[in-house]
């Protein structure tokens, strides 16, 4: 705890969250005729007008920008499904609806972007929002459950709510570890049982169940 | 190693411990008001950490409990630990606790800092992210220097992803190419 005396810790910043994100497939419908286009990443097939393909989001923006394209929202994004998603959020105090691991950034990029190809898109955005901030608050108040483990699994935690929350429970959790260490050294008997929440979404942290 | 020239490291170690001398000191002056410049065998002596620590190395003193792990701090913590005033006592509590946990004989020192630390945690910091800042502010001068690195992290996290949900133009120029800007990323 005393090492870091950097505040400025927090690994990614939300737009570097937001690039990688940007390499989510999303379909998009054409309006005009192109060859294939060869990346590194990959190839993106033939662009005949009418006909819906396959981009990673960055070239689809880019598309969309030079008004060369329509998106099609995808399926995780109706008013019905959000409704859903946001109905089991409210009920379940610990568990969290599974969604795509960006839905915040790609969420976000289709509105300043894409705000016409949306059915219903005020409904739509008010959802996504109602359910950021029920997700946001649940991570937050599990967050004060921890009673000493060191390593935490929460499960269907998407991409920008651990951007958020990573650097304050990196530390906490090195701090937890660092008091209980000596602990355990003392005084096996009276230690208090320590709770533990399941599943992750991080591949950063060590799974240790203690 | 690693903590050698870190800053935080430094200031506790910084920090007074109440020392016994098992053994006399001639030609130091660590107490100011003694007359002659050496200490006498069976001395009670302030000293800070770091002299502490290499005399008990070389067994010539045995070290007590500093003021700010006394009795009085216990039962505040055991009363209501959110509201204690960690600071005023010793700015780098749970640094300075786990550096005199194997010097010293009492057993109690681990378990007391942890305990406070499980309910400040529980208490304050999670407010952090939900709180409106009055309420955060309401603990803030508690705050042990460790404490507020977690509370600056976690408020830092929270301004950075605001910003970005306002929106923002997508490509920005790299502040070190001398642009001036108020805000650079």
């Amino acid at each position: 705890m005393a090492g870091q005396t950097d505040p400025h810790i927090s690994l990614f910043s939300p737009q570097e969250v937001e690039f990688m994100a940007e390499d989510e497939l999303v379909k998009i419908v054409p309006n005009m005729n192109m060859d294939p286009l060869n990346f590194i990443s990959g190839d993106f097939g033939r662009f005949v007008p009418q006909i819906p393909t396959e981009v990673p989001l960055w070239l689809a923006v880019a598309l969309k920008r030079r008004g060369k394209c329509t998106f099609r929202p995808p399926e995780w994004m109706t008013v019905d499904n959000l409704t859903q998603i946001l109905e089991a959020e409210r009920e379940s105090q610990s568990t969290f609806q599974a969604l795509p691991f960006s839905y915040v950034e790609i969420a976000r990029l289709l509105f300043d972007h894409a705000r016409d190809d949306i059915p219903d898109m005020y409904m739509v955005r008010s959802l996504v929002e109602d359910i950021r901030d029920v997700r946001l608050h649940k991570l937050e108040t599990n967050l004060g459950s921890f009673q000493g483990t060191s390593a935490v699994k929460i499960s269907n935690v998407s991409a920008m709510e651990v951007n958020l929350v990573r650097p304050f429970v990196r530390r906490a959790l090195e701090a937890f570890y660092k008091h209980d260490k000596p602990e355990a050294d003392v005084d096996r008997d009276t230690r208090s049982s320590r709770q533990q929440r399941e599943a992750n979404n991080e591949p950063r942290r060590p799974l240790r169940q203690r | 190693m690693a903590k050698y020239f870190d800053i935080d490291d430094i200031l506790t170690e910084e920090e007074f411990v109440p020392v016994l001398f098992h053994k006399p000191a001639n030609g130091v002056t660590i107490d100011p008001s003694a007359e002659t410049h050496c200490v006498e065998q069976g001395a009670k002596v302030e000293v800070p950490f770091w002299l502490a620590h290499e005399l008990h190395l070389r067994q010539a003193v045995s070290i007590n409990l500093p003021a700010c792990f006394n009795q009085k701090t216990r039962l505040e913590v055991q009363a209501d630990a959110a509201y204690v005033d960690l600071r005023s006592r010793c700015q780098y509590f749970y640094e300075f606790g786990c550096k005199l946990e194997p010097l010293v004989t009492d057993r109690t020192l681990g378990i007391l800092l942890s305990t406070a630390f499980k309910i400040r945690y529980k208490e304050a910091l999670t407010k952090v992210y939900t709180a409106a800042h009055i309420t955060a502010s309401k603990y803030l001068p508690f705050l042990t220097k460790e404490e507020t690195n977690l509370y600056e992290a976690a408020h830092l996290s929270m301004t950075a992803f605001k910003k970005w949900r306002t929106g923002g133009p997508r490509l920005q120029r790299a502040s070190i190419l001398g642009r001036k800007r108020k805000d650079s990323n």
